[in-house]
């Protein structure tokens, strides 16, 4: 029986560590990949960005604009209750979002639309031969699936991040003014940005764009079994994109910190 | 032109191909039947390179397979053709670019009015004119093999590995599909590895049977001789019989 637990725990280990190799070794074809631009379908790129950019617009505009409504209500709430003073409301509002909150809830939200999506659609491909039939006739599979996602996410997450950025901005000083009377010229400051705070959100953005195709991908490509092969892989593809960012998010913000974002 | 030595094949742990030791001739035709999981399109597969067997020696056309990096086996895929069990029809391509695929991976400096008029030519000759222009999703279960089918030989490989040619299909469209593969085999010629479950069908139509039990080789020869077979396995499924140790 004990030595039945130390087996499963061994051989989930061992799984676990073997994946984790695997989806290395994609994320290094992928990185390989961006430089065989003739192994990609033509006008893929555009297609993924389109997929990937222009149908989240909606998702990304009403949660982030509703979230930026919610912070800024309920910390003008809690300064009225103390001090009454919300000249800083803005500024730190503003400084928090662009290099902490919009890259990881950009990235978080695209983790499970487009994550999910990348997963399933691989996913079919694999169950159904039709990666072993891109094989047959010499195409890589991740050159020619996942290297188009992963160049059109990065870009538009990071397109979709600045969007964002201006959406959360724009919804919080309407509620600072209508709610609590704050005044735009007093919300929009935007001295206490400084350019280290601009490179990390922007350096988030996009390495969190490229990470989630990876991950997504290789579960789309480690797809096994049928409909249920799929789901499980779409499951997984979620879970593991959006703990992939959390991750690169606190590795960033820790190497920001102790660089570029010091002593601010 | 095809020589397996001893294969053994393990997939997510679980022993697939066992011993497996096969030499195809070129030019040779080979049907590959048994029960179902028992490893005969994993064989296939691995023929091709798509599966890398754990032990034992697999040399294509003098190229030991197994042991080259994934980018170096495409040299030796551009001799095979494969028809796959559920057809792998790109679903994101239309009809006649499904058909045009591999032909313009392997040559992609051929010019596109010449790669189109081989698809449309290779379209006619499996009788799907006119459908140039659909959706894989679009096609019923015997146009998807035939376009399949066009797909997989429309590079004239010296190989072609037809699995599950005939599945699901009704026995008129069975007939005309191994009508076409008849024609296509004395046309160009080339080794065919046909595997299904339509053993009366694939009979006329092959030369050669293996006989895949369990991962294991049953009965490997000519056609003719499969009736003769002794073991247990291979007479109770070659006569459909229900008592016996399947």
């Amino acid at each position: 029986m004990i030595s039945n637990f130390f087996a499963s725990v061994g051989a989930f280990v061992l799984g676990m560590v073997e994946a984790f190799f695997q989806a290395l070794s994609i994320a290094g074809r992928t990185f390989r990949g961006v430089f065989h631009p003739k192994e990609r379908a033509r006008g893929e790129v555009l297609h993924q960005m389109y997929q990937i950019g222009n149908r989240s617009l909606l998702f990304v505009t009403v949660t982030l604009g509703a979230l930026g409504m919610v912070l800024v209500f309920q910390v003008c709430l809690q300064i009225n209750k103390i001090t009454g003073d919300q000249s800083q409301v803005g500024p730190e509002f503003i400084r928090g979002m662009v290099h902490a909150f919009v890259p990881i809830l950009t990235a978080m939200m695209l983790a499970t639309r487009v994550g999910a999506g990348i997963a399933a659609e691989i996913g079919s491909m694999t169950v159904t031969e039709q990666v072993d039939a891109l094989r047959m006739t010499g195409v890589d599979p991740v050159d020619y699936l996942i290297v188009p996602r992963f160049l059109a996410s990065m870009i538009m997450t990071l397109v979709l991040g600045i969007y964002a950025t201006v959406i959360v901005v724009l919804a919080g000083a309407l509620m600072a003014h209508t709610a609590f009377d704050v005044n735009y010229n007093v919300f929009f400051v935007f001295e206490k940005i400084t350019w280290g705070d601009l490179g990390v959100g922007l350096t988030k953005l996009v390495v969190h764009g490229g990470a989630i195709p990876i991950v997504s991908g290789y579960c789309g490509l480690s797809t096994t079994g049928g409909s249920e092969g799929v789901g499980t892989a779409t499951t997984r593809a979620v879970i593991n994109s959006s703990l992939t960012v959390i991750i690169l998010d606190f590795v960033i913000s820790a190497i920001g910190l102790m660089t570029v974002q010091s002593g601010t | 032109m095809i020589h397996c030595d001893g294969l053994c094949l393990q997939l997510t742990h679980r022993p697939v191909l066992a011993d497996v030791t096969w030499h195809i001739e070129a030019g040779s035709v080979w049907g590959i039947i048994g029960p179902p999981a028992s490893g005969k399109s994993v064989l296939a597969k691995t023929l091709c390179g798509l599966f890398t067997p754990r032990q034992g020696r697999l040399i294509v056309d003098g190229v030991d397979l197994p042991g080259l990096p994934e980018p170096d086996r495409v040299r030796v895929r551009r001799k095979m053709g494969m028809l796959f069990q559920n057809n792998a029809l790109f679903d994101f391509l239309r009809v006649l670019e499904n058909v045009a695929f591999p032909l313009a991976r392997q040559n992609p400096k051929m010019p596109q009015d010449e790669l189109v008029a081989r698809a449309q030519e290779r379209l006619r000759a499996v009788g799907l004119s006119g459908s140039e222009e659909k959706w894989p999703s679009e096609l019923s279960g015997g146009m998807k093999k035939r376009v399949g089918i066009a797909r997989a030989t429309i590079c004239n490989a010296p190989v072609l590995i037809y699995d599950e040619p005939t599945a699901g299909l009704d026995p008129v469209t069975t007939s005309k599909i191994y009508d076409l593969l008849t024609g296509l085999r004395q046309k160009h010629a080339s080794t065919v590895i046909a595997i299904s479950s339509d053993i009366p069908a694939l009979r006329h139509f092959v030369d050669h049977i293996l006989f895949l039990h369990q991962g294991r080789i049953r009965y490997c020869g000519p056609e003719s001789g499969l009736e003769a077979c002794e073991d247990p396995v291979v007479y109770q499924f070659v006569r459909g019989q229900t008592e016996g140790p399947l």
